[in-house]
């Protein structure tokens, strides 16, 4: 009985990252998904938002900036405000590179914020870290404490999707479509395609952001470790590939499936003898990247593929007689 | 449909893990990540000491100790992720680990402690860990980097420096350590010239040099590891001429450091100190010959470290008396500490008869006294370690 209760307590803790990972991959499906913006750069905006819950939340501490303890949804939203400031800022200086040029710098500014944190002891207790981070209902009792944090997550999760759907469907969502397919063709048709690319890049970045502030509160430490690209950056563009990028669904089983596989194949790993067990832990990387491999080749779009919205009832009334006279006439 | 539900019930038998006869206790070790050579030694040293106990009668009524490994490559994700496995699947009493001190940071505070299981790291070594509010819960057989510092400021000290210019890898390791130091050479009245962080990996450290020679120093403690940045700043000092003697910790103590530098240059004018045990210890020569026996190097960084947790929580599983968590948390201390009989590694036949007759034990390990205080610290030995005419390390325990 013990032994099942301990599964489940486990299945809540992949739920809990796998969910907390969704929230990063519907950020990067708003870029990279949507408008076709090659953010390389998720970590940073994680580091932003975990480090500014953090700082906001903790109670006073010789070794870093803090003793503010403000209250934990607060903090959550000053942390997506803080990210989707500095999204702002990268994005007006560069929006308009095309999209490798745009990886590079973005990738370039990740690896910036990172460092600021890293050496700016004096408010982030430098490559130590900051702990003991308060959590979302860490006072109730076991195991009410975990089930709620991690309803907490898939609820915000959740509100995520309904509104990512919603932007899809909606004209806004079609323009970012247009934008990703053919910008000088969106550009034709009147549309500010520098606002929109910002739009949706400050958008991304303030979930990101949010990702970084769960983060945080699961953790309860963060260091400049956390937000290694390894796991912060190239980890979330294969969840969103696998998943289907432009799906907010398949972003989500993409972050579910991937941690998942990322977490649980350690379970089989750890049976072997220890000299294989260690190697092993170096096959689990390697696994990674042969499923990235696998699904680019041979399902380039992903286990869920995008799906167009269907246009308006109103306009398809309109086209349908235009169908029939066989006139292209809009 | 059937199949597949017949399918997933195997599966999940397959991997019930309880079995009878045996006791399972995480091993949270750093294996890929950026210690990870660092990891396999230490996690050599816990196997070794399951195999002792293992081999002589096992816990309580002949139950198997099995170290279940999980990794938490030196990232608070990776910890919480493996200590969350070693917990709710693997169902484990205890943990050994986790290595590196965000890591174990983020497991105790999220996984361990609302579990109410006991961890004891052999490697994390912030001062941080201390601050916790544990339940008394973690422990660690690895001194906190305070002691460190403090015992490398008094070498300095007593050797007779009073003006010291300070340079640390931006690390978490180093940064700590270069702390401590700092705030103990002041403190006893030495003066810190220059005190700067470097990135570790840069192909020439001559600017660093430059600003840090401008006080007027007569001697560089660098703290650093020999391969990411040590040896090249070495290296540019004497090249350059700006200093000609240095001192350093544990991340230093490496052959290549004499062999890339030259023992000629070094000889009387470098200073490592090491986190050791006192090589003329019982306890640590029982353990050296042990570990030696296995292929491996005794003086590897924390291997004995790892031997002690490992040992320690076998013993307060049998002091417990049961594969309990909260008994073997409260019982830790016991079998750590005085008063009681002597028990030093590998005797864990006699540890099993003494407990057993209602005794009370008292583990003398491999890497000091592992006497725990009330915040679940043990005090630090060190070494330093000097240039002989061979172009040898030359070891003195400090006492």
């Amino acid at each position: 009985m013990e032994q099942y209760y301990g599964y489940f307590l486990y299945l809540l803790s992949l739920l809990t990252m796998g969910g907390i990972y969704a929230v990063l991959t519907l950020g990067l499906n708003v870029q990279w998904g949507f408008t076709g913006l090659f953010n390389a750069g998720i970590a940073g905006f994680f580091a932003v938002g975990a480090y500014v819950q953090a700082i906001l939340t903790t109670p006073i501490y010789a070794r870093h900036l803090g003793g503010y303890e403000w209250p934990i949804p607060l903090a959550m939203l000053a942390a997506m405000a803080l990210s989707a400031v500095v999204g702002y800022g990268v994005a007006k200086i560069c929006i308009r590179l095309r999209a490798d040029y745009l990886a590079i710098a973005t990738i370039g500014i990740a690896e910036i914020i990172r460092l600021v944190f890293k050496n700016e002891g004096w408010a982030t207790n430098g490559p130590r870290g900051i702990s003991q981070i308060p959590k979302a209902f860490e006072d109730l009792p076991q195991p009410w404490n975990t089930l709620a944090f991690v309803a907490m997550v898939l609820a915000i999760v959740m509100v995520i999707y309904l509104a990512l759907e919603r932007a899809r469907t909606a004209p806004w969502g079609r323009v970012m479509t247009a934008i990703r397919e053919n910008e000088a063709a969106a550009a034709a048709a009147g549309k500010n395609v520098e606002r929109f690319r910002l739009e949706s890049f400050v958008i991304g970045s303030a979930l990101m952001g949010l990702g970084g502030a769960l983060m945080a509160q699961y953790l309860k430490q963060i260091d400049p470790q956390v937000s290694d690209p390894l796991t912060a950056t190239f980890l979330v563009f294969v969840m969103l590939i696998a998943g289907g990028s432009a799906n907010n669904k398949g972003a989500i089983l993409g972050a579910m499936l991937m941690w998942t596989v990322w977490s649980a194949t350690e379970i089989l790993t750890s049976r072997l003898p220890d000299e294989f067990a260690i190697r092993s832990a170096y096959v689990r990387i390697f696994l990674i990247g042969l499923i990235l491999q696998f699904i680019l080749q041979r399902r380039p779009q992903g286990i869920l593929p995008e799906r167009r919205p269907k246009p308006h009832p109103r306009l398809r009334g309109d086209r349908a007689p235009a169908a029939n006279t066989g006139s292209t006439k809009q | 449909m059937k199949h597949l539900i017949t399918a997933a019930a195997l599966a999940a038998l397959a991997a019930t893990p309880a079995m009878a006869g045996e006791i399972r206790v995480g091993s949270v070790a750093g294996v890929t990540g950026p210690i990870a050579e660092l990891v396999a030694p230490i996690v050599a040293g816990r196997n070794l000491a399951a195999a002792h106990i293992n081999a002589n009668g096992g816990l309580l009524d002949g139950d198997t100790l099995v170290l279940v490994l999980a990794d938490s490559q030196c990232d608070p994700k990776a910890g919480v992720d493996a200590g969350n496995k070693v917990v709710n699947v693997e169902q484990v009493v205890a943990i050994v680990g986790a290595s590196c001190s965000g890591a174990t940071n983020g497991m105790v505070q999220s996984v361990t402690i609302p579990a109410g299981i006991p961890s004891v790291s052999d490697s994390a070594t912030a001062p941080s860990i201390t601050d916790l509010d544990d339940n008394n819960l973690v422990f660690r057989t690895a001194p906190s980097d305070a002691y460190q510092g403090a015992a490398l400021a008094k070498l300095a000290w007593e050797a007779g420096y009073r003006k010291l210019a300070v340079t640390y890898a931006n690390d978490d390791y180093n940064a700590g350590i270069a702390e401590v130091f700092v705030a103990n050479f002041e403190g006893l009245g030495g003066k810190v010239t220059a005190n700067q962080v470097h990135e570790p990996n840069k192909a020439s450290y001559r600017a660093e040099i430059t600003t840090l020679s401008g006080g007027g120093a007569e001697a560089l403690a660098l703290f650093a590891y020999y391969g990411g940045s040590g040896i090249t700043i070495i290296r540019n000092a004497l090249e350059t001429g700006a200093f000609g003697k240095f001192m350093a910790a544990d991340g230093m103590f490496d052959v290549s450091v004499i062999e890339q530098i030259g023992a000629e240059n070094l000889r009387g004018n470098l200073m490592i100190t090491q986190s050791a045990s006192d090589p003329s210890n019982t306890s640590y020569q029982l353990f050296a010959e042990a570990y030696k026996s296995t292929g491996m190097d005794p003086g590897a960084p924390y291997a004995a470290h790892g031997y002690d947790a490992t040992f320690l929580i076998a013993l307060a599983i049998e002091q417990a008396g049961a594969a309990d968590p909260a008994l073997i948390a409260a019982a830790l201390p016991e079998v750590a500490n005085a008063p009681g009989e002597i028990i030093r590694p590998g005797e864990w036949e006699k540890a099993k008869a003494l407990i057993a007759a209602g005794k009370a034990v008292n583990y003398e390990g491999a890497s000091g006294s592992v006497d725990f205080d009330a915040a679940g610290d043990v005090p630090g030995f060190y070494s330093v370690n000097t240039i002989n005419a061979e172009g040898k390390f030359e070891m003195r325990f400090l006492r």
